[in-house]
């Protein structure tokens, strides 16, 4: 599914953020990322998602070499692969339904095929009745549960999270994590980056640990 | 909310963000002068056409008073000479006062008898089988005493020179317009791109292709270019029109040349009124076209 051998990264002649990762992420596997703020978790979700390319090293996404993968294959990569940013990145101009229903809109489907399957998920993170709202008027556990919807509204196969219980109470931390083992239940592989050490012990995943761009396994 | 309810989807792209109305106004002013250069280049174009199928037409034989000549008969044979010459069509003998007045802006309205002024003979022509001017001129030459041909290619050369000139200018005019107006929308588009950093990272990384994003843009400066085009072609006729009715009828000028290309016979005003309204359409193949180009460039810049 994912596979990282001598992965380094440095932004511009600054240090380098990652040093030597390496890990393989087996299909239908629920992964950990933990380690503290600066540790690098984010960078390496970023070239996760292809939204960075290493400075060194090799990454294969679905068997595919992401240094050799085109600019028109891109997308079409881009579409196996739900993210949940740390900061939500909705869209503030849209509403709820359609920050949701946007990986499938972006494919070319049309409203009146996907309505159902975006109200259906809206009502399993419990967002049904804010269909209609924009994210500015929604709370921060709303906004999270709203940009988790969006991850998952494609059927990825791959799901990556940056910290997406950062911003809300235990319990809804918990509901968060139990919809995201759900969906590894049904198949999806989910890796999640957080330094909440509570969650991922209530988590039944493996847990790779980074401190100052080294990869440990914890 | 019930399933079966209609949402009705919002623009992936904020239309308030970065909002294309200074792009409509600018682009607006170029349609305009763009108009004003077209409809220059259609006038000079008829005028031209109108004054060489004149000139092609007539030419003219200047008979000299010659001393110790009988001019009378001097004219009657060049008359004969120019209605026995194949190719010649007409032969009209000018009344001396025709020359009078042709002379009148260098020598007045005042007695002018005393002055040998030459005569003229009008001579029409068949366009398409012409008589042989060379032959015909040294001809008149041998047989008329002070006669001599005139078929007024010099001064249609200089006139054509002028005309082509003019249209040159305002093919030029047009060619500067239309950079300007490919410099702008490429601007226009990078505001827009720039304006809205944050919607088209995401749409990235939800899988929109290049071509997606640029889709849901340009159709705006598609719209953008259509109507600053039918602006700036509204503005234009409007400016001929009153340009029309700013002079007097017959006086020529600016005036009797813009009622001639708003009021031109059907056969011409279809032209005069196709090419004019082709700016809207270029216009918007201009924004379409450049936009769609710029955005795809700069898009590709972006991981």
């Amino acid at each position: 599914m994912v596979r990282l051998d001598s992965v380094g990264l440095r932004y511009g002649d600054g240090p380098e953020i990652l040093k030597d990762v390496s890990f393989y992420l087996q299909p239908g596997s629920l992964c950990f990322l933990t380690g503290p703020s600066g540790a690098g978790k984010t960078s390496l979700l970023r070239l996760l998602f292809l939204a960075l390319k290493p400075t060194r090293g090799l990454i294969r996404i679905f068997d595919k070499d992401v240094s050799q993968v085109s600019r028109w294959e891109l997308p079409l990569l881009r579409r196996r692969i739900g993210v949940v940013f740390q900061e939500f990145r909705l869209l503030d101009h849209l509403t709820t339904f359609d920050n949701v229903a946007l990986p499938l809109r972006v494919m070319g489907q049309r409203e009146d095929s996907y309505r159902a399957d975006v109200m259906d998920l809206l009502k399993w993170v419990g967002l049904e009745d804010q269909a209609q709202a924009y994210p500015p008027v929604l709370s921060g556990g709303e906004k999270q549960r709203a940009a988790i919807a969006r991850a998952v509204i494609s059927k990825p196969e791959l799901l990556l999270a940056d910290e997406p219980t950062g911003n809300v109470d235990p319990v809804l931390a918990k509901r968060l994590l139990h919809l995201f083992m759900e969906l590894n239940r049904l198949g999806t592989t989910v890796f999640l980056a957080t330094h909440d050490l509570k969650l991922v012990s209530q988590g039944k995943g493996s847990v790779l640990h980074l401190e100052k761009g080294i990869l440990k396994a914890a | 909310m019930t399933r079966s309810k209609k949402f009705r989807t919002g623009p992936i792209i904020p239309p308030e963000a970065a909002p294309l109305r200074a792009l409509t106004v600018t682009m607006t002013v170029m349609c305009y002068l763009a108009c004003l250069a077209i409809g220059a280049l259609i006038l000079i174009d008829r005028a031209v056409e109108s004054w060489t199928s004149g000139l092609s037409r007539e030419v003219t034989v200047q008979v000299r008073l010659m001393q110790n000549a009988d001019n009378d008969k001097e004219l009657a044979k060049a008359k004969v000479l120019l209605e026995t010459t194949v190719g010649v069509t007409n032969v009209e003998v000018l009344e001396r006062e025709a020359g009078a007045k042709l002379l009148e802006p260098w020598l007045g309205t005042g007695n002018l008898d005393d002055l040998p002024i030459p005569r003229l003979i009008r001579v029409t022509i068949n366009e398409t089988a012409p008589p042989d001017f060379v032959a015909l001129d040294k001809q008149l030459k041998k047989s008329v005493s002070g006669a001599s041909l005139d078929t007024h290619r010099r001064w249609e050369a200089e006139l054509t020179r002028m005309a082509r000139a003019l249209s040159t200018l305002s093919y030029a005019i047009l060619a500067l317009i239309a950079i300007s107006a490919i410099a702008m929308v490429i601007f226009a588009t990078r505001t827009v791109l720039d304006a809205n950093r944050q919607v088209i990272d995401v749409l990235h990384l939800v899988g929109a292709k290049d071509s997606y994003i640029a889709h849901q843009i340009d159709s705006r400066f598609l719209r953008t270019g259509f109507t600053a085009g039918l602006l700036g072609v509204g503005l234009g006729v409007l400016t001929f029109f009153l340009l029309g009715l700013s002079g007097t009828m017959g006086a020529g000028g600016v005036a009797d040349a813009s009622r001639g290309l708003l009021f031109a016979p059907p056969e011409i005003a279809v032209w005069s009124y196709g090419i004019l309204f082709s700016v809207p359409i270029i216009a918007t193949v201009i924004c379409l076209v450049t936009s769609r180009m710029a955005l795809i460039r700069m898009l590709r810049s972006v991981l």
